[in-house]
């Protein structure tokens, strides 16, 4: 049980040698770290580094192979999170675990002890406003949990866990649900609780200036170990980024210049509607070049969903018209839009863009089982296809033992990686990629914006779809802002001003009152 | 979990290889067989003589045989017609009125060339006997399209609709065989009329011909899926339709090639078991039975895991232990229902054991040193 008399800088809990192995893949090696009271210590990795693994075994609901737990000292089994709740750790996922119809109050209560039979709710809501004032929470706690905002929801899972006594609170990728606001707010919340003498260990994959702003210590995992044990005034963007890829990692691509080519898709006055039955796109004309990449920024939502997916032959065309390469397919279907050389990469990879219990080879097999030069007469060229997989990983450095892998297996930013390599190695004249960094590790990224680079060297063109101003404005020729189903304006790179493009994202500006 | 000084674990397995999988079948039907041992014990009699009995009628006598491979060849088919469709993620609840179809259109070409009158058939039976057989085939695949078609045009729900068409088919059939339908037999007893002897299915070894159509289709089948772009392209759309979407893969054509295939083998098994098994030929008035034979296609379809190769040997066993369970509960003088308890106990077992598919128990001393 929690010692009564804890000062900042103590040491809470202990993690040493923490070792855990699945088949095929060591993911924690002898991991040791500390967590001080009245501490921020980030934990700090890539996708697949073995964060999640980590995170599970201290609130239990994995058991490590080898190593233990002290908890002031004293050895400790967390043999499900209802030990490691009652030890005082509290967890704050990611996914919300919360239930959307119930009211925040509710949702407090529920499991914790005091809940038998009878809810006293009058005495938790006192308790509970206690608790917002001593940590500075403006909740509503009467409010539909549905009703709330992002932002809101995390205030009460952490509401949840403090209401449970925690002394350590867990933080799943804080802040990458969140707005910018809500951003700040969390940050002075986690300043308050430090303060209060609770310790922090927020376990963080991108959003480095988060981590060097808010905590004071950082562990970096790869590959299962542990690479840097720093404080955080000693670190910087750069050297943490090292460390958790393994290398140098150049922020800011060089932009490519390359001569465009010839138009490979016009479109004219192109409106389609979406799921609910709304005018999504409206009236939209563009074209792209051979070599050239046309960025559309935007808030998801407006429009850019819709617009992949008309191109790619997955919805209906209500108005206007397609050329590729001079032919019109307006109203070709997917297939047939796929032999004619256009390459989408979804948005999401995990449920549209791959088949989670397939092999890595019958994913590839994905974009070529229509390839007349991997079948005959309807039967499938097994051999030509393991090699194309087996090229692909090793081209790719996909993290996969071989071709017969599970999908599944694999991480967000592998999974992208074959995406990527199987829409890329058909060679396409037009790549419409769709939010293809989103949830990708710093290394992943790097890697996915510089193969689109090569594409694009290679003389194709591509339609980027993207939310990251900073992705869009760097690897981009020209850009279009697009705010409920309209281009605001497209314009070259060169002259777009970073302000003036995220106004007319939010809608704010049109092009004729830029000055 | 703890258990004494062992603590239990659960772990979960990447892969299943053939071997093991089939020893894990095999241990299933051991479990099984123990406690309806146990069922048979209360009723007075050895459980190894009741089982004696039931496998040495099914597989081991001259009369009990037969009657366990045309079953099995019938529930084989029958499980083919439920795989396609689920490779596909669609439920063919509807093998009872595609049979019964197939029953009908053979039939109805028997009909046409003068088997009813019996003066004497106009045409080789060499050319009647393949157009029974097309029209058994073509039967089932109309009414197998109808689903398939309202499937892919309209998202209607197959399950509710394969269920109607069994109850139209079942109720066609009757309007058909009795009381002065078209097809009724000369006796008034509410059956068909029988084939005239030269119509009769052809015999291979003694065997119905039929045998090595659904052996063959076995293979045909595993290889479709394994190794064909269309078999990939059903599988796909049944992992992920959405994938399948995106890959450029129709969600029209895919539900009705399924079906379409589905019902044209549900159809075969109709021209298998009225107009090919020894001793039948022709559409009988239990027809019905069949009907509800037929759902063992689909038990033994997800015990096989939709593999058509692993299909051979439980249908094989449930066509045998439905023969034979029937038998000794006559001879022995077991309670009623003493069958279906052994059938209904198998299905079960074999069910809870695929647990072991996907997980591997292991133990390990717990060390003292706590």
């Amino acid at each position: 049980m929690p010692k009564e008399t804890i000062k900042s800088g103590d040491v809470i809990l202990e993690a040493r040698g923490i070792t855990k192995r699945y088949p095929g893949v060591v993911a924690n090696e002898k991991i040791d770290f500390e967590i001080r009271a009245g501490e921020v210590h980030a934990i700090l990795g890539e996708n697949g580094a073995g964060k999640t693994t980590l995170m599970n075994i201290l609130f239990g609901l994995v058991q490590p192979d080898e190593g233990d737990i002290l908890l002031h000292g004293e050895k400790v089994i967390f043999k499900s999170p209802l030990d490691a709740i009652r030890n005082g750790i509290g967890m704050v996922h990611q996914n919300r675990k919360l239930i959307p119809a119930h009211t925040v109050i509710e949702n407090i209560l529920l499991g914790h002890p005091r809940a038998g039979n009878i809810l006293d709710l009058k005495t938790t809501s006192e308790e509970i406003s206690q608790l917002c004032k001593k940590y500075g929470f403006k909740i509503d706690l009467k409010a539909k949990v549905w009703q709330l905002a992002e932002g809101e929801k995390q205030v009460v899972e952490i509401l949840k866990a403090l209401y449970r006594g925690a002394k350590i609170l867990i933080l799943d990728e804080p802040t990458s649900a969140l707005a910018p606001p809500e951003v700040e707010k969390l940050l002075e919340s986690i300043r308050i609780m430090t303060s209060q003498d609770m310790a922090l260990v927020p376990f963080i994959t991108h959003k480095l200036p988060i981590v060097l702003t808010v905590s004071n210590r950082v562990t970096v995992l790869r590959r299962g170990k542990v690479t840097a044990r720093l404080e955080t005034k000693d670190a910087s963007e750069n050297s943490l980024a090292k460390e958790m890829v393994g290398r140098e990692v150049i922020f800011r691509l060089e932009p490519v210049k390359v001569d465009l080519g010839k138009p490979i898709i016009q479109v004219e006055n192109l409106s389609a509607y979406d799921d609910k039955d709304c005018l999504a796109l409206k009236h939209l004309s563009f074209d792209i070049h051979e070599g050239e990449i046309l960025g559309i920024a935007g808030v998801s939502g407006n429009g850019q969903q819709v617009l992949a997916e008309v191109l790619a032959g997955l919805r209906s065309v209500e108005e206007g018209s397609i050329f590729l390469d001079g032919d019109d397919i307006t109203h070709s279907s997917s297939l047939v839009k796929w032999k004619k050389g256009i390459g989408y990469i979804p948005e999401n990879r995990v449920d549209v863009g791959s088949v989670a219990e397939y092999s890595l080879l019958e994913n590839v097999l994905m974009n070529y089982y229509f390839d007349g030069n991997y079948s005959r007469w309807g039967i499938l060229e097994d051999k030509k296809i393991k090699d194309l997989t087996r090229q692909i990983i090793s081209e790719y450095s996909v993290a996969a033992p071989g071709p017969e892998t599970i999908a599944k297996n694999l991480s967000g930013g592998n999974l992208q990686k074959v995406i990527l390599a199987r829409v890329l190695s058909r060679n396409p004249h037009l790549i419409i990629a769709n939010l293809p960094t989103q949830g990708l590790d710093v290394g992943a990224t790097e890697f996915v914006q510089k193969k689109l680079l090569e594409a694009k060297r290679a003389g194709a063109g591509i339609l980027l779809i993207s939310e990251d101003l900073d992705e869009i404005l760097s690897i981009s020729d020209r850009v279009a802002p697009m705010y409920e189903g309209e281009f605001m304006t497209i314009m070259s790179v060169e002259e777009a001003r970073r302000e003036d493009i995220g106004a007319m994202m939010a809608g704010l500006k049109q092009e004729a009152q830029l000055t | 979990m703890r258990l004494g000084k062992y603590e239990i674990k659960l772990v979960p397995k990447l892969k299943v290889n053939g071997w093991e999988a089939a020893l894990i079948s095999f241990v299933a039907v051991l479990i099984a067989l123990i406690i309806v041992g146990l069922i048979i014990l209360k009723a007075g009699v050895n459980p190894l003589v009741g089982y004696k009995e039931i496998f040495a009628f099914a597989f081991g006598s001259k009369f009990g045989l037969p009657l366990t491979i045309n079953r099995s060849i019938f529930i084989l088919l029958c499980t083919f017609a439920f795989i396609i469709p689920m490779r596909a993620g669609l439920w063919n609840i509807g093998t009872a009125g595609q049979l019964y179809a197939g029953a009908l259109g053979a039939f109805a070409v028997a009909f046409a060339f003068g088997a009813k009158e019996s003066q004497g058939l106009s045409v080789s039976p060499a050319i009647i006997i393949p157009l029974m057989i097309l029209g058994a085939i073509l039967s089932g695949a109309v009414i197998g399209a109808i689903p398939g078609l309202l499937k892919g045009r309209f998202n209607t729900n197959e399950i509710v609709v394969t269920m109607m068409l069994n109850s139209i088919a079942f109720w066609f059939v009757s309007y058909m065989i009795k009381e002065g339908g078209p097809f009724m037999g000369g006796g008034g007893e509410g059956e068909g009329f029988k084939l005239l002897d030269p119509l009769f299915g052809p015999l291979v070894m003694g065997q119905p011909f039929t045998i090595i159509i659904a052996l063959l289709l076995a293979v045909v089948l595993y290889l479709l899926f394994s190794r064909t772009s269309i078999g990939y392209q059903i599988r796909t759309f049944g992992q992920n339709p959405a994938a399948a979407k995106y890959s450029g893969i129709s969600s029209y054509k895919i539900p009705l090639l399924v079906f379409i295939l589905g019902g044209l083998i549900a159809g075969f098994a109709g021209y298998h078991y009225f107009a090919a098994v020894p001793g039948v030929y022709k559409i009988t008035m239990n027809y019905g039975d069949l009907g509800d034979l037929s759902f063992y296609g689909i038990i033994c379809g997800l015990i096989s895991q939709m593999n058509p190769l692993a299909a051979i040997p439980i249908a094989l066993l449930f066509g045998g232990l439905t023969n034979g369970g029937r038998f000794v509960q006559g001879k022995l003088k077991l309670g009623f229902g003493i069958d279906y308890a052994l059938l209904g106990v198998l299905m079960i077992s074999l069910v809870a054991f695929q647990f072991f598919y996907r997980y591997r128990i292991t133990w390990e001393r717990v060390k003292e040193d706590q």
